[in-house]
């Protein structure tokens, strides 16, 4: 482990035990618990679920440097890899039941594949904490949690701020056929525009295997609108962009988070530049003392910036931790279960306040950003 | 009416790049009697090797595409002599190739996926022509340009390879007996070998394109041109290039105007079943004959 990395976790290990609330409690029973991690390092979201992962080992790295969860306790982060794959998710959450050192469990990055896991985790009596996936109603207490902010009330806000600023008279949506959650999402978007009456120009169908999106594009441009709206998971997203901005279309366009990930501005470059979307976290705009020593943390240990998902990997982990931290003697399933439920802020966190209601995270902030030309993320400006 | 143009020439791009696939893939069938499952990796690594001779080395556009073709038809090659020449030379059959082929995709695709870090990479906009041309008030890439002329050279050059070449006449006497193929004096092991380049290079070719043009390199591109590529070879004929690549041009359009008109959601549907209508009246394919068998 080299000097700068021992630095770097030292000075987040500071933050992370700093912010810790100094609630007085008497320790879990010291010891190695484990923590079973669903990856989805492979398949169609790899790139995301990486950083999931990242976050999560980043997380546990510091909670047993600092001795968050307990003097003495030290996760131990067991992975298995589904591939976002619903059936091979279910069976890794079955083999973590089956091994009783295996306390709580973290999951998923698709709706549907929580949805699956969601009761196997609730009849196996298995704290299941969801990372990942964003669609509402998937908590269900005591068990299964959710640390995801759910894209919604953001996403209002962001269209809302739009209708404001750029005042468009029609709007162009692409949207995920094949997806219920933007499905949802884009729904929600038009009802705010057609509320504030902006007239809807088409709705571009597109499906979430596609990669040539030259057809679409057409499509859209053809309608001739103020804006174009995209509201599609994210490889499709950053091939909308790319497919408008080649076949010569320069109004403005709007996106969901899908496109904050660095990977995506590597990818697409110059043409996401000024885009704004929604975001709860992003490294370039971090403010608060445990952001800040996160996003140096994660730089310094997998040299490059954390993005949005990799926070999320790492809140999973603070917030067992926390349910960890407020239990005595040994730990069970069920006590850690209903430690975690009734927590109702997650402290410390990246998001400069979390709060867990019924189970599932809200943000207090929201912010709105975009890309810059040369690769930072930057608070959108309305331009 | 400039829309319908529009999407007209976009439904003509984009099955080109299926013809240009299925040409490889129709050629390995009609000749080496594989339907060789592994035949999107190619497509997937040839994108690949472009993709990173760019990035590392900053080659200009037309040097890419031949480093994906020549890899495309390498890698086809080492598939062939590593899993299917064992296999011609015990005469397995034709199952015990698919299932050899399908262990070779699901390899190739991990390897793949390693290979751009589970990420969906896409091609600097400056290392290719990505210009847009006005004919009139119809817009069209120049990508998308040299999509269709690469498809008209390669139908062009490979239809008058197979029927106006001795070298042809060895690949036709092959995919119809190698045996007597050999008994006649045709080397079939350098005929095998060459089918094998041609078809991993057009498929590669398919690959760097279509990556390009898509703004998506990654193991999931071959995936994306094997399903489309093998309904152009079934509807145009396995042993005819030229009905391929009318087959694809039509599964593209058809495709677009789907889309366009109808519902994205419905555009796999329709597509299909008009592909299976298709095939109740006319099961040998546009350019078939009908003493074609291969199975």
């Amino acid at each position: 482990m080299s000097f700068k990395h021992n630095l770097g976790l030292a000075a987040s290990v500071l933050a992370l035990s700093l912010s810790y609330p100094l609630a007085a409690s008497a320790d879990p029973d010291a010891g190695e618990y484990k923590i079973g991690f669903i990856a989805e390092a492979t398949g169609p979201l790899a790139a995301a679920g990486v950083s999931f992962l990242h976050g999560a080992e980043l997380a546990v790295e510091q909670i047993n440097a600092g001795g968050s969860a307990g003097q003495g306790v030290t996760l131990v982060l067991e992975e298995k890899e589904s591939g976002s794959d619903a059936a091979r998710s279910v069976q890794a959450l079955t083999q973590f039941a089956a091994d009783r050192k295996v306390l709580a469990v973290a999951c998923c990055i698709l709706s549907p594949v929580a949805g699956a896991v969601q009761p196997v985790a609730t009849n196996q009596k298995v704290p299941l904490v969801i990372y990942g996936a964003t669609k509402p109603g998937l908590p269900k207490l005591p068990y299964v949690s959710s640390i995801v902010v759910l894209p919604g009330p953001q996403e209002i806000a962001m269209t809302q701020k739009i209708v404001e600023t750029l005042k468009p008279k029609t709007v162009t949506y692409f949207v995920n056929a094949d997806n219920d959650g933007f499905q949802g999402r884009f729904k929600a978007a038009q009802k705010v525009m057609e509320d504030a009456g902006v007239a809807t120009g088409g709705v571009v169908s597109i499906l979430s295997a596609d990669t040539d999106f030259t057809a679409g594009a057409t499509q859209a441009i053809a309608t001739n609108p103020d804006l174009i709206m995209v509201w599609t998971t994210q490889t499709p997203a950053g091939g909308i962009i790319a497919a408008l901005r080649s076949r010569g279309y320069t109004g403005n366009i709007s996106a969901s988070d899908v496109i904050s990930p660095a990977p995506m501005f590597k990818k697409i470059g110059e043409p996401l530049a000024g885009i704004p979307f929604p975001i709860s976290f992003a490294a370039d705009m971090a403010t608060g003392d445990v952001a800040k020593a996160f996003s140096t943390a994660f730089q310094t240990k997998y040299n490059e910036n954390p993005d949005t998902y990799a926070a999320q990997g790492y809140t999973a982990m603070l917030y067992i931790a926390q349910g960890m931290k407020s239990l005595s003697g040994a730990p069970t399933r069920d006590t850690l279960a209903e430690a975690m439920s009734s927590i109702t802020a997650i402290e410390p966190n990246i998001y400069g306040g979390l709060a867990m209601i019924e189970g599932q995270a809200k943000v207090d902030q929201s912010l709105i950003a975009n890309w810059t030309k040369d690769g930072m993320i930057a608070a959108w400006e309305g331009k | 009416m400039q829309l319908f143009v529009e999407q007209l020439v976009n439904g003509v791009a984009l099955g080109s790049l299926y013809a240009l696939f299925g040409i490889g893939f129709g050629l390995v069938f009609s000749t080496l009697g594989i339907l060789n499952a592994a035949h999107g990796t190619y497509a997937s690594w040839a994108a690949i090797i472009g993709y990173y001779v760019v990035e590392w080395y900053g080659v200009p556009f037309p040097a890419a595409i031949l480093c994906g073709v020549f890899g495309g038809g390498i890698l086809a090659i080492l598939v062939d002599q590593l899993g299917f020449q064992p296999l011609r030379s015990k005469r397995a059959g034709m199952l015990g190739a698919l299932i050899t082929s399908i262990g070779f995709w699901i390899i190739l695709d991990s390897l793949a996926g390693f290979a751009t870090g589970q990420q969906s990479l896409a091609f600097p906009a400056s290392s290719y022509p990505n210009a847009m041309i006005e004919i009139g008030s119809i817009r069209i890439s120049q990508i998308q340009l040299i999509i269709i002329c690469s498809l008209l050279v390669c139908t062009l050059a490979i239809h008058l390879l197979i029927q106006r070449s001795a070298i042809g006449a060895a690949m036709r006497a092959v995919g119809w007996n190698d045996l007597a193929a050999g008994l006649s004096g045709v080397n079939s092991r350098i005929v095998i070998l060459l089918t094998a380049f041609l078809a991993g290079a057009t498929s590669g070719l398919a690959g760097v394109l279509g990556g390009i043009a898509t703004s998506n390199v990654s193991f999931t591109l071959g995936e994306g041109l094997m399903l489309k590529g093998f309904a152009a070879v079934v509807v145009g004929g396995f042993n005819d290039v030229r009905g391929t690549a009318i087959a694809g041009i039509m599964l593209g359009i058809i495709e677009v105007f789907v889309a366009q008109y109808i519902s994205t959601a419905f555009r796999d549907g329709v597509t299909y079943t008009l592909l299976l209508a298709f095939l109740i009246m006319r099961p040998r394919g546009l350019f078939g004959t009908a003493n074609f068998v291969r199975a």
